[in-house]
């Protein structure tokens, strides 16, 4: 009997969660710019002062210094919303620079997926990934 | 012992409200994509509806001890209290103040917030938010006193798990963005989808404010009623947004985190503050509690939080005016 209720409750769960992709109620967060970036930083923060920035390709994540230099804001988009995270030394675990102008993102952080940059033909990429590497643990 | 009656023995209201919740859920997504004004994202979706779940079996697993404590309790209980139809109206408005208070420790003691977190982790707010609730919340141990204070009084654990079931159930519809505001005389009394999209709300106005169960005079009485203003949109969340949808990461996290900072602790004062402190506190003033938010957006000019339950929409904060 109750392996039947929980069988049921996850085909239920599976056809909601159908019917959500079904009906497309979301599109992908992406950033139209620094500024929004920008914005979005000092909003979570209140106070955050923005220094040099990036912007990935497509909009999909942004790296923010501090005007200060004392850490790295970073935005990642998650589905049709962003995940901010404001990186200080010893919060990123890696910086790797791919094929194509990528750049991928791993934090010490378990809640916080690895998040990959595209950058193009960007001469900054090498810049970035030293940055971050930089606050490695 | 006294008798139970019988419809107490036999009636789970949640068993009845699971399919309205489907129905209301399935309703909700259509409104969404007919008329907007909703946000799903499936994968978040997915990740509250697990969140229900895992609640609901972990409700089955912890069962066998928490009856027999609570049944333990009323063994040594005050007064008889009984079953009066006027003892459920009692005790029904008791429980929703009782929870106010268990609901506002929740917010403000970070042990008790790593289980609540789980319900406040959403991006979205829409009714699976209602469904994303914590699996070990016995770890926090508030069933020891603040789930048994009625129960030591002589309500019946019986009547007490229903209120308590009940009070969710009308917690389920205020976790919407489709209805914007109930009438007046509605609004001043009960809670709100208004006024619970402020508790859900990151924004250092809205944070830690409108704790209320089901009615929202205790917000009122106690100096934490904020209403929702026009001119500040609500950001649904928490501060530090999670990067997942893993349901066992988002059941898990601040008490890991918890665990992380009491073990790199470099006091035993420094230790149990990271256990007993609001969430946010560092040693080093490193990480920011709701208050210095606040404080910080109050200093740039930010609208006033509301007093005595009437907001002030002015432009800026006394304090940062002069």
């Amino acid at each position: 009997m109750v392996a039947f209720l929980l069988l049921g409750s996850l085909i239920g769960i599976a056809a909601m969660v159908a019917l959500n992709l079904w009906l497309g109620l979301s599109q992908p967060a992406r950033l139209r710019n620094i500024a929004e970036a920008i914005a979005r930083l000092d909003t979570d923060a209140v106070g955050f002062e923005a220094g040099e920035a990036v912007l990935a390709e497509d909009g999909s994540a942004a790296l923010v210094e501090s005007a200060d230099g004392s850490s790295i804001g970073l935005l990642a988009a998650r589905g049709d919303t962003f995940v901010i995270r404001y990186l200080t030394p010893g919060l990123v675990r890696a910086a790797r620079m791919g094929e194509g102008g990528n750049l991928t993102i791993k934090l010490a952080d378990f809640t916080f997926a690895p998040v990959e940059f595209r950058f193009g033909a960007s001469p900054q990429i090498r810049h970035w990934a030293d940055k971050l590497n930089a606050l490695q643990g | 012992m006294e008798n139970v009656p019988e419809f107490v023995r036999n009636f789970d209201p949640i068993v009845f409200a699971i399919p309205i919740f489907v129905i209301a859920v399935v309703a909700e997504m259509i409104y969404a994509r007919t008329k907007g004004g909703a946000r799903f994202e499936s994968r978040d979706t997915a990740s509250s509806l697990m969140m229900g779940l895992g609640n609901t079996v972990s409700g089955v697993i912890f069962a066998g001890v928490l009856t027999a404590w609570f049944m333990f309790v009323y063994d040594h209980r005050f007064f008889t209290i009984g079953f009066a139809w006027w003892i459920w109206i009692l005790a029904f408005v008791l429980d929703d103040f009782v929870y106010y208070w268990s609901h506002r420790l929740a917010h403000t003691v970070r042990w008790f917030w790593a289980d609540h977190v789980v319900h406040h982790s959403s991006q979205h707010y829409n009714l699976t938010t209602a469904l994303r609730q914590p699996w070990i919340s016995p770890l926090t141990f508030k069933f020891l006193w603040l789930g048994s204070a009625m129960i030591v009084l002589g309500f019946h654990p019986l009547m007490v798990g229903t209120l308590g079931a009940l009070n969710l159930i009308y917690q389920f519809w205020i976790h919407t963005e489709v209805i914007k505001r109930c009438p007046d005389w509605f609004e001043a009394v009960m809670n709100t989808p208004s006024h619970h999209r402020v508790h859900h709300a990151t924004n250092p106005l809205y944070l830690d404010r409108n704790y209320a169960g089901v009615f929202i005079v205790w917000d009122k009485l106690f100096g934490t009623f904020q209403p929702e203003l026009d001119e500040e949109k609500c950001r649904y969340g928490i501060v530090k947004n999670l990067g997942t949808h893993n349901p066992i990461k988002i059941c898990l996290h601040e008490w890991l985190a918890i665990i992380d900072d009491m073990r790199h602790a470099k006091s035993p004062r420094d230790a149990m503050m990271f256990l007993l402190a609001p969430p946010g506190w560092s040693p080093d003033g490193s990480r920011s509690t709701s208050k210095q938010l606040l404080a910080r957006w109050e200093a740039r000019g930010g609208v006033q939080p509301a007093d005595d339950g009437e907001a002030n929409s002015s432009a800026a904060a006394p304090s940062a005016a002069e």
